[in-house]
């Protein structure tokens, strides 16, 4: 296939958080805010004057400094985290605004505070309460803390506004970036797709790493692209999974996948687009803000929620898409020592193989891949037993 | 003329290379040690294993050929290269069509191996990249007791008692090591020690393959009758020893996919 115009471009720009996109907006005089969950509204980072930039530490190497203030026994996304705030990688941050959300990220944004990482005079940190449960009562909860800890300090530290009608332009503007994504990755629903896992997930990442607006005119025109792009006219896969599990901002361990066969058509985790690139649908009549913190926890797949519906609803949601992408296999991943995941993988990968049928190859793996012979040999032997049992007539 | 084929197995210890003829008898094979550069490994290899067939004096010679193993991409002259676990399962399916369960300890690696009954993959587990309790720990040990690894294995066969090793990482295992030798401790109990401690790693692999009554071993551990021993004594299954060198399993695996490959093709090269 032809290569994409901003391909590379987009994969340079994903080797550093301050990216150019990045220091121009700040350049521009925007707020810089910093975000290291999912489960704190992204719209509500994005308001007119100030856009969210996912926490990543592309690049890393050891993470000695992480470890020491952390211990060995947090997850290395969180600790390469805070090697990447010490070496200074985050200083261009307005702001970090945190959720309650696991013990570890906890930990590793208080590290960021106390060592003060982030030099800029006005930068302050916020951790907010987040639901643990989908329910109207843990709605309310979630409305107020949003309300105190991300509105009204961004609102009282740096004036901006955060109205009904900001709020708005923020969910549309989300909204444009989810219908981009989600049309450039129907295409993985081919036979031949005209995108690869690969190139897909590199825009779908800059959707949570650069600011929105400077994204969008890029996103345009690589879906005019893809439309009109030839696909290969001979399969470069040998089957197609579904990637499922925890935070993956890892290029490379992406690479590693396909590069073994396996082309990935869904993707279900904190960076992938399910289901982090769902539209929000604003009605009138109630809140607005309210509506926006509903919409995040209902269509949140977090395993850190525990009730009993969200739990059965995951597996569902992961066959629904392993069906609707065509998925052959479901591989779940893990980063390691991360507690809500540590559970989930084991448990959702011995059901969807022995209740749904799917066969699963489960990792668990460190932040950063590399070219880890191990896990191409895991991969790689996952892809040959499933075309096999596909030659075969099973799934 | 008679077609033959190859399958070439670059670990990352040591480079295997088997070569089969049309009925799947095996015509040739080499085991050495492997070089820095995996490509030198599997051409030196090779060159051996083509020497013991008349009639064959390249790899081009061969009508299929499968790489393997840590360095299965760097094969020069493979027509493809397929993972060692899917191999390893074949070769042992070719030696032996019962054996349903594989512990195949390479130099870098450990992994559990559920087989089906036409050789292919029904499950694997894998260790991630901690060398513990496999070849390079070995190798580590052994120098420790300033011993080849069959003597090694020999010493740890006549304890009487096991002295525990608490230890799995390489570095810490060694270091456990020579405190219990400093300390006077039995040579042969603190080396059944280390057969134990490799065996309760290949437990947690064998278990979480689905293992259930009797297992296999391959790869260049396989020949430790040290650790068969205590492998049986640790998984309480019986280990099923193979006609054929375990340590070819993986290159004759491929091999095997080779021939296979290549009659389906009908023309070869």
């Amino acid at each position: 296939m032809k290569d994409l115009k901003h391909l590379y471009d987009l994969e340079q720009l994903l080797q550093e958080c301050n990216n150019d996109l990045v220091k121009e907006a700040c350049e521009k005089g925007q707020i810089a805010v910093g975000d290291v969950c999912s489960m704190i509204p992204e719209v509500l980072l994005n308001l007119p004057g100030c856009f969210s930039v996912r926490l990543r530490a592309p690049r890393t190497g050891s993470i000695e400094i992480g470890t020491y203030y952390m211990t060995s026994l947090l997850c290395e996304y969180c600790r390469a985290l805070v090697e990447r705030a010490v070496e200074g990688g985050y200083n261009f941050l307005d702001c970090i605004i945190a959720p309650d959300a696991c013990a570890a990220m906890n930990r590793c944004v208080e590290n960021m505070e106390l060592l003060k990482t982030c030099e800029k005079e006005k930068f302050f940190v916020t951790y907010s309460d987040v639901p643990m449960k989908s329910d109207e009562t843990a709605l309310k909860h979630y409305v107020r803390q949003m309300r105190l800890r991300v509105l009204e300090p961004l609102h009282d530290v740096y004036g901006i506004d955060v109205s009904d009608a900001a709020l708005l332009e923020a969910v549309e503007q989300h909204n444009k970036v989810c219908r981009l994504i989600r049309e450039l990755g129907e295409f993985r629903k081919e036979e031949y797709p005209r995108i690869t896992g690969y190139e897909f997930y590199i825009f779908c990442l800059a959707t949570y790493c650069c600011p929105k607006d400077m994204l969008l005119p890029i996103l345009e025109e690589t879906l005019e692209e893809v439309r009109e792009r030839e696909p290969d006219q001979e399969k470069t896969y040998r089957i197609r999974v579904l990637l499922a599990g925890s935070e993956i901002d890892d290029l490379d361990f992406i690479k590693l996948i396909e590069d073994n066969g396996a082309l990935i058509v869904a993707d279900r985790h904190c960076f992938g687009s399910f289901p982090g690139r769902d539209e929000i649908k604003i009605c009138e009549g109630e809140d607005l803000l309210t509506q926006i913190c509903r919409h995040y926890m209902v269509t949140g797949q977090c395993p850190r929620f525990m009730n009993t519906e969200k739990v059965e609803e995951r597996k569902d949601y992961a066959d629904r898409l392993a069906k609707e992408y065509h998925a052959d296999g479901i591989i779940y991943e893990q980063m390691k020592f991360c507690d809500y995941w540590g559970y989930e993988r084991m448990a959702a990968s011995h059901i969807m193989h022995e209740e749904y049928g799917y066969p699963v190859l489960s990792i668990d793996r460190p932040y950063v891949v590399g070219s880890s012979g191990q896990l191409r040999t895991r991969v790689q032997a996952f892809v040959e037993s499933v075309e096999i049992k596909k030659i075969q007539g099973g799934r | 003329m008679k077609k033959y084929f190859g399958g070439c197995d670059v670990g990352s210890t040591y480079t295997k290379c088997v070569i089969l003829d049309e009925d799947g008898n095996m015509a040739a094979h080499t085991t050495m040690k492997s070089k820095m550069n995996s490509e030198k490994s599997a051409r030196a290899a090779m060159e051996e294993t083509l020497a013991q067939v008349p009639g064959l004096d390249s790899p081009e010679d061969l009508a299929y050929l499968i790489g393997t193993g840590y360095g299965r991409n760097k094969v020069p002259f493979a027509q493809e290269n397929i993972s060692e676990i899917s191999c390893h399962a074949m070769g042992v399916h070719m030696t032996d069509p019962k054996v349903r369960a594989i512990i195949d300890i390479g130099g870098q690696d450990i992994k559990g191996i559920a087989i089906d009954t036409d050789g292919t993959v029904k499950n694997f587990a894998m260790n991630d990249k901690c060398a513990a309790g496999t070849g390079r720990f070995y190798e580590t040990m052994a120098n420790a007791f300033e011993m080849s690894l069959p003597e090694f294995s020999k010493l740890s066969l006549t304890a009487k008692n096991v002295i525990p090793i608490t230890a799995q990482c390489t570095v810490f295992a060694e270091s456990e090591v020579i405190t219990l030798v400093g300390e006077g401790k039995p040579m042969n109990e603190i080396a059944a020690g280390i057969q134990r401690s490799v065996a309760k790693r290949c437990f947690i692999m064998a278990k979480k393959a689905g293992a259930t009554d009797s297992v296999t071993l391959t790869g260049g551990c396989a020949k430790n009758d040290g650790l068969k021993k205590a492998i049986e004594q640790v998984l309480k299954l019986k280990v099923v020893d193979l006609k054929t060198d375990p340590q070819l399993m993986g290159a004759l695996g491929a091999a095997e996919y080779a021939r296979q490959k290549g009659l389906a093709k009908g023309k070869g090269r």
